[in-house]
């Protein structure tokens, strides 16, 4: 018996490819079921993500179950020959290896991440109930499991955000802890803006106003994000209650500057204020960021944080590679070992 | 060896482990979780101190710089092991852990504590409660100063946008130390109330212990109308954090002075 994996991700093939074999999520045990059914295959777990789509299988001949996974995924059509090559292949410990990669978010669009690893237990679970699963494929995904959490806690590899966005995310609850309790105003309808409070609403922020010129597009964009969308003229009665700005106007000169804080610093009890400022040139005026209870980043500062994080977690990749060859050698070896006996 | 100064080793000994582990944990970027472990068995060594010493003296171990150090340590670590968990600021124990430790290692030089106290004869109740109280609102003060020099430093890193360090990862946020640097100045402040209370009944014996006492007042005052702005109209948290830090530090030199 061999294992094989089979499959395309984000690096083999574009969206629109990605889009034809995927699975759907809640169909992830059926397909792993009706895949044992096809000849020279014996356990399968279909796993599908935006990503990647990811067939792993037990397989009694590999040519034979290549062809049969191929046609499976192609439906009622032929397996479009096009196609073959997104695909690749993987046999033995190769795939053991690859499947630990992926666990770990070393496969993933962002090194890393951590979503990847529920995805997998999903579609692994969703197999086992389907009893897809035998002894080697249930003994190998464990093993990932394993692999996944020890590569996580043994280095940093998921250590610190790697986007402008979620870096910006980080430091306000580092300043204000749980977001729960925080008012955000946005300034400006950009995108980086939106995207960045998003997040602070992801995130549980209390509430979001949206202040534009054009009041038009604030309320567009306050409908979008279930916020409250505020008059240009209003938007100084508005600092004196949230604890975070989020500014990014196509304005020349600083909309935000000392005297505007001066004026509400009282009104606010000398809260603390972050203010993120990711238009071009700046919205921030930098002499407010030396107003004792205001924190100023702008989106230079916050770049380099994202860029050093992702640098940072690239430096660590060795390491969980050498961890990863470790595990495998080991099933590897623990696996000759029951042949043997 | 006496055994209290053997236990006063060991509890130094504890509350610089909880330091050192704690520093060590925090530049690898990990939780220092066994922090609260090593305050509280170095808690236990600091009551087996204060119970030998209070046997001894036959009154609250209050009568020389040994036993006001060792009783100012045991109320920061007691404040220490009660908020230093609720409200997830296990960093606290690093800060304050080195200085427990210092102020025990001092009480253990000999000379400092009295080898051989007198017994005391009679206890005055109140006098007795006057000092432990203001000792007491001491080490809720003092854990209150150690809360903002966290702050300071943590708000100097945000300034600066310094966000690399471990321990700029692993100090909680401004607002958890904001809160528990207030809630510590506000029981101190509460049981230094006691403490000028529990004073102004006190036999009025000689002009040394009204000296005390009134800089316990001024001490109070201070405290109280500190609290009194920051509820009222409020201040910069970075200005509460200096001045909670200022304000303990001036006042040990004014007792240190008396």
């Amino acid at each position: 018996m061999d294992l094989l994996c089979l499959g395309l991700n984000h690096q083999t093939a574009p969206v629109d490819v990605r889009e034809r074999f995927a699975v759907s999520a809640d169909l992830l045990g059926e397909a792993s079921k009706e895949l044992t059914e096809k000849s020279g295959v014996e356990e399968v777990v279909v796993l599908s993500t935006c990503n990647r789509m990811e067939v792993y299988a037990l397989t009694s001949e590999i040519a034979v179950a290549e062809q049969s996974i191929k046609q499976y995924l192609a439906g009622d059509l032929p397996f479009d020959e096009s196609d073959e090559n997104h695909f690749y292949k993987k046999v033995e410990n190769d795939a053991a290896r690859h499947l630990c990669r992926v666990v770990s978010g070393l496969d993933s669009m962002v090194l890393g991440e951590t979503e990847i690893f529920g995805q997998v237990k999903q579609a692994y679970t969703q197999a086992l109930e389907s009893a897809a699963t035998g002894g080697i494929l249930n003994k190998l995904f464990q093993k990932s499991f394993s692999v996944g959490k020890k590569v996580r806690t043994q280095t940093s590899i998921q250590g610190g955000q790697t986007s402008v966005g979620s870096v910006a995310v980080d430091l306000a609850e580092k300043i204000f802890g749980h977001l729960k309790y925080s008012e955000v105003l946005v300034i400006g309808a950009g995108e980086m803006s939106y995207i960045t409070a998003q997040r602070m609403m992801e995130r549980g922020a209390k509430k979001i106003y949206v202040v534009n010129r054009s009041l038009e597009n604030a309320q567009k964009l306050a409908d979008e994000m279930g916020g409250e969308a505020v008059s240009f003229d209003d938007w100084e009665s508005v600092l004196a209650k949230v604890d975070v700005v989020v500014s990014s106007t196509g304005a020349t000169e600083p909309v935000v500057r000392p005297e505007h804080i001066e004026k509400v610093r009282a009104k606010r009890k000398y809260r603390p204020l972050f203010m993120i400022d990711i238009a071009m040139p700046r919205d921030i005026d930098p002499e407010v960021g030396k107003i004792e209870e205001i924190y100023v980043y702008d989106l230079d500062t916050l770049q380099l944080q994202a860029d050093e994080n992702r640098a940072k977690r690239h430096d660590q990749v060795r390491a969980c590679e050498q961890i990863i060859e470790d595990e495998v050698l080991k099933l590897s070896t623990t696996k000759r070992n029951e042949h043997t006996q | 060896m006496p055994n209290s100064t053997i236990y006063l080793l060991i509890a130094a000994l504890l509350a610089g482990m909880a330091g050192y582990l704690g520093m060590r944990a925090v530049q690898h970027g990990h939780q220092s979780r066994w922090t609260v472990a090593w305050m509280l068995f170095s808690f236990v060594a600091q009551c087996g101190v204060l119970g030998i010493r209070g046997d001894l003296r036959g009154q609250c171990p209050l009568g020389d710089v040994g036993e006001i150090l060792v009783f100012l340590a045991w109320s920061m670590t007691i404040f220490y092991l009660l908020i230093g968990s609720s409200y997830r600021l296990s960093l606290l124990g690093v800060f304050s852990a080195p200085v427990v430790s210092v102020m025990l290692l001092i009480a253990a030089i000999p000379g400092v504590m009295e080898a051989s106290p007198v017994r005391a004869m009679s206890v005055e109740p109140w006098h007795e409660m006057h000092a432990a109280l203001s000792v007491l609102s001491y080490g809720a003060l003092g854990l209150a100063a150690i809360a903002g020099v966290m702050f300071m430093v943590l708000n100097k890193m945000l300034k600066q946008h310094e966000m690399k360090s471990g321990l700029f990862l692993k100090l909680p946020p401004l607002s958890s130390i904001t809160a528990s640097m207030v809630r510590l100045t506000g029981v101190g402040t509460l049981v230094l109330s006691g403490g000028v209370f529990c004073g102004l009944l006190m036999p009025r014996e000689s002009s040394g212990s009204m000296a005390h006492l009134w800089a316990a007042v001024a001490v109070w005052i201070s405290y109280t109308v500190l609290l009194t702005i920051w509820q009222v109209r409020g201040m910069t948290p970075s200005r509460m954090a200096l001045s909670v830090v200022s304000l303990f530090l001036a006042s040990l030199a004014v007792f240190a002075a008396l």
